[in-house]
């Protein structure tokens, strides 16, 4: 995992890594169009060239976060399961290497950081915390079970 | 007919070629229970197909094989190799068979079918008896045809084959080069393509759509621009081509599925002695031509099931107080990614205690989970597999193979199948096909702000008008508008989405009425229409999915992405799905009646000539928007064609037009019908000013204040009186012709378009006019022949001799004017004589 590149961006104040290879491109987010009903977390959709992106607003997907953040108006655009998404953060700052594996500390990070991380990684410009984007993708636990339960 | 049976051997050739595998399997391991089912919906398939197509050998000969594989999945029976031998020599006759259908040949080319009965008697196939009887009897039969041959397992078979009918293969051989096999292989010229490659070239094509609209909107800012739009105007119309094409390349319309269906439940309610109406819908709905191929099978196993069991004796309805014909309806929609096929009857119904009861006895469920499960969850157990709830094995809907192969033939495509059902009443079953990308029409709206869109394929009118013309009434949480008299539930779409919690009615709420697939209408009441036009639709995030109100999301022109609303499941949610097509309300008649209290309602609209003008609502039926193209102008008067129907047309301005489409007001008046182009429409609106007369002008019937302006109201009558085709005279006069190359060619076209109908030939009428040459009705006159009462008689010269009551064959005014006596001597006293 050493040498990887990885793009640096805030969420919720902290300091936290994608990988690099999953992020396909850094949009300016242009208009949002909400999806009335969807859970909170997802923003909207928006038009990428003739493609259609759901933006996830990462704050929210991590579970309830305290705290009024400052939005980026660029977003990283990442692919999954055949659909691509449009991650909202507080910053995107820069695009690192890493030094080493990811691990865990010790006290954990937290229920609601532990479910959307791979672990703590050093990179080139401090620790940041490396994020499972399959976990963050599929939304906060307790959200989505009681979206199940409406269906 | 000879499309489903070309269908028909190419299913069979391409079930064969993918269950060779199988087959070989199978002879390796006959205990091998994957391949045994294989092999069994095979022959099950081909029995069920040949049963449509009157081939009995090959229904006897699959019927007997499906029998003996039965026993077997039933473990009544163990597949021995002797088994596997003779399973496969049937299956090796079947090819033969199919072969002899394709070359066009009658199956006896094949021997007489007593070949048959020996592969059957070698299946051994006796249910009766069971299994120790079955050995002696089967070896018999094989040992008299298998001397001499070795082991390897299909030598029997082909020696089977060729011990019954010796002629059978050179025949066939020598077939392929005479000429009636001949169209078998000089198809159209074809290629086999990956469908993934297809899948590919169409999203491109998709792609290429959505960065066509993206461009045009930035030309659109950019102001005009003459150099770039000539050849971004080309670039579109090749687009659009490509799309067409491209889209067809995968695309059919659901009734090449359809159309086979009417004849399949009439030879089905034949056979089962019942009467079945069968009624089709949405035929015009596309499907991926895959798609089509895999629903095949699962629509014909459940409309097998629907008239074996669903459906009752004519006897058994009478007594349930319900119609002897019963109603067997298939509907398709449309739904961003998604077909739904709902196939409902109005039988039986499911009786849950005997689902119940067999689900328990076959150790699907425990008595406790039975206690516990609701009866949808119960119902839909008939599709697990093994299970069949008929008492009676038929020859029709089998052993409960179709529907545990219809759900996995819908998952393996990721569609899904549910039941639904009332005892007694009626049967409901609702597939659910997905269509990864795909191109619809669709409608956009908007509602606080926000724009959805919705399929075109749902919407069934538009409808724009006062609450108090709609009658809108709440019961309790549900509010319901009456529409053509009938009393239908109508949703809020701000209230639906949360986006709008006051749930206020707007004093003029524009509804779109929506047709379900299970044939039920709603309103969904929206705050403005947009527009309509093509919608590239892309699948949703799983997230956004689940909250279960949109199908999939699609970008506007100006580039907006909007979500595409899932109509069905809407409608679900809010339960208005009802099980069967019979919640109609009709409200009391008093409230039907458009009283004098009621006020007139017009269609705004401004036309050529750039004058405001409206025409009464209840004239207009639809708004059409044809091409130009469809457009005639050679006659005094332009006609234009609109849904393969000629019609008159009105309103347009005598300079060419420029726009690509004109948009057209379909207007009726019970009988005939005419267009009226218009430069826009606006909106319908009630006509609640004063009305002025205007004497000058011939065609407008009053002018009226509307918002403040003056608008010109049209005068119907006199519209219809100038412009309107009359219709058809129901029963035209009618006219013998003489015989021969001239009268077929030259005279019966003139008479004709005289308004006379031609009795045909070996047609006696003596009420017909006819018209005879001179000669032939010397000689019939002379031999005291019957005559028609009223002659017209023609002569061949141009000069008449005196005193003669001919007609010269090409003085056309004459001819013309003795038709119109005729006629009116016809008229006039029905039993008038000779009028030449």
């Amino acid at each position: 995992m050493t040498g990887d590149l990885l793009v640096i961006v805030q969420i919720a104040g902290r300091r936290c890594a994608l990988r690099a290879l999953d992020v396909k491109s850094v949009i300016e987010v242009a208009a949002v169009t909400p999806i009335p009903r969807a859970p909170a977390w997802i923003a909207g959709i928006t038009a990428l060239r003739s493609q259609a992106l759901t933006v996830i607003d990462c704050r929210r997907a991590i579970g309830p976060m305290e705290g009024d953040w400052p939005a980026d108006h660029r977003a990283a655009v990442v692919a999954e399961g055949g659909h691509s998404y449009a991650l909202l953060v507080d910053g995107i700052e820069d695009i690192t290497t890493s030094v080493g594996e990811a691990g865990q500390v010790p006290g954990g990070f937290g229920p609601h950081w532990s479910r959307i991380a791979l672990g703590m990684i050093e990179t080139m410009a401090g620790p940041a915390l490396l994020v499972d984007l399959p976990a963050l993708l599929a939304g906060p636990e307790a959200q989505r079970a009681e979206i199940e339960a409406a269906v | 007919m000879d499309d489903l049976l070309a269908d028909f051997i190419a299913e069979t050739r391409e079930m064969l070629e993918a269950s060779g595998g199988e087959l070989v399997a199978w002879e390796a391991d006959p205990t091998d229970r994957a391949r045994l089912d294989a092999i069994f919906r095979f022959v099950h398939t081909v029995k069920g197909n040949c049963g449509f197509f009157d081939f009995p050998r090959l229904a006897n000969l699959s019927h007997a094989a499906e029998d003996a594989l039965a026993d077997c999945r039933a473990g009544r029976r163990d597949p021995d190799s002797r088994l596997v031998t003779a399973v496969l020599a049937v299956i090796d006759r079947i090819v033969l068979m199919i072969d002899t259908i394709e070359a066009g040949e009658p199956l006896d080319t094949l021997g007489p079918e007593s070949a048959d009965d020996v592969l059957i008697d070698a299946l051994d196939v006796s249910r009766e008896t069971g299994l120790d009887t079955g050995g002696e009897t089967g070896s018999v039969g094989l040992e008299e045809t298998c001397e001499g041959s070795d082991p390897p397992l299909h030598a029997p078979a082909a020696d089977l084959l060729n011990a019954g009918d010796e002629p059978a293969a050179p025949a066939r051989r020598s077939d392929s080069h005479s000429a009636g096999a001949a169209p078998a292989t000089s198809g159209q010229r074809t290629i086999r393509l990956p469908v993934e490659l297809l899948d590919r070239v169409m999203s491109g094509v998709s792609d290429m759509v959505l960065a066509r609209n993206d461009l045009a909107h930035r030309l659109r800012q950019a102001g005009n621009q003459p150099t770039i739009d000539g050849p971004f105007e080309r670039l579109t119309t090749i687009l659009s081509d490509v799309r067409d094409a491209i889209t067809r390349m995968r695309m059919q319309r659901i009734e090449t599925l359809f159309s086979a269906l009417p004849r399949l439940v009439r030879d089905l309610s034949a056979e089962l002695g019942k009467q079945v109406m069968i009624d089709l819908d949405g035929g015009d709905v596309e499907l991926d031509r895959e798609m089509i191929e895999t629903i095949r099978d699962p629509l014909t196993h459940l409309i097998r099931n629907a008239i074996d069991h669903g459906i009752e004796a004519p006897s058994a309805r009478l007594a349930r107080g319900k119609r002897e014909i019963g109603l067997l309806s298939i509907a398709a929609r449309q739904s961003g990614n998604t077909i739904s096929i709902v196939i409902s009857d109005d039988g039986r119904g499911l009786d849950e205690e005997r689902i119940a009861a067999k689900a328990v006895a076959t150790g699907l469920i425990t008595e406790a989970e039975r206690a516990a499960m609701p009866r949808d969850k119960l119902l839909n157990l008939i599709f697990e597999p093994g299970f069949s709830t008929a008492e009676t094995v038929s020859n029709v809907s089998g052993r409960g193979v179709g529907l545990d192969v219809v759900r996995q033939n819908l998952e393996k495509v990721g569609g899904s199948i549910a039941v639904r059902s009332h005892p007694g009443e009626a049967t409901l079953f609702r597939l659910q096909i997905p269509l990864t990308l795909s191109i619809i029409a669709g409608l956009t709206v908007e509602v606080a702000g926000h724009r959805f869109a919705i399929p075109q394929s749902y919407v069934e009118e538009i409808v724009q008008a006062s609450a108090a013309a709609l009658d809108f009434t709440r019961m309790g949480e549900t509010a319901l508008i009456t529409f053509r008299g009938n009393r239908v539930p109508c949703l809020m779409l701000g209230a639906v989405l949360g986006l709008d919690e006051a749930d206020l009615v707007p004093a003029e709420p524009t509804l779109v009425m929506l047709r379900l697939a299970s044939g039920d209408l709603f309103a969904l009441a929206v705050e403005g229409i947009h527009n309509h036009g093509d919608l590239v639709v892309k699948p949703l995030a799983p997230a956004v999915m689940r909250s279960g109100l949109y199908a999939g999301s699609t970008l506007l022109d100006d580039g907006q992405p909007v979500l595409l609303l899932d109509v069905a499941n809407i409608a679900a949610r809010h339960q208005l799905l009802a099980e069967a097509r019979t919640r109609v309300f009709v409200p009391h008649a008093e409230s039907h009646a458009t009283g004098d209290g009621a006020t007139a309602r017009a269609m705004l609209f401004t036309d050529y000539a750039g004058r405001r003008a409206a025409v009464r609502l209840e004239l207009v039926q639809r708004i059409e928007t044809a091409p130009v193209a469809a457009i005639g102008r050679t006659a005094a008067r332009a006609r234009v064609v609109i849904d393969g129907v000629i019609l008159p047309l009105i309103g347009l301005p005598d300079a060419p037009l420029t726009s690509p489409r004109v948009r057209l007001l379909r207007l009726s008046d019970g009988a005939c019908e005419l267009l009226y182009a218009v430069r826009e429409v606006e909106d319908a609106v009630e006509l609640t000013e004063a009305l002025t007369p205007v004497p000058e002008d011939p065609l407008a019937e009053a002018m009226t204040l509307i918002g403040g302006a003056p608008v010109t109201l049209i005068d119907a009558h006199a519209l219809f009186a100038l412009h309107g085709e009359p219709p058809q005279a129901a029963e035209r006069p009618r006219c013998i012709l003489p015989e021969g190359e001239w009268a077929r060619a030259i005279l019966a076209p003139l008479i004709t378009a005289a308004g006379y109908d031609i009795v045909p030939a070996g047609e006696h009428d003596p009420k017909a006019v006819g018209i005879l040459f001179e000669d032939v009705y010397e000689v019939a006159e002379a031999l005291g022949r019957p005559l028609p009462e009223r002659v017209i008689r023609l002569r061949d010269q141009p000069d008449a001799p005196a005193g003669c009551t001919t007609i010269y064959r090409y003085d056309r005014d004459a001819l013309m004017a003795a038709l119109a006596e005729a006629s009116r001597a016809a008229t006039r006293n029905p039993a008038a004589g000779e009028a030449a």
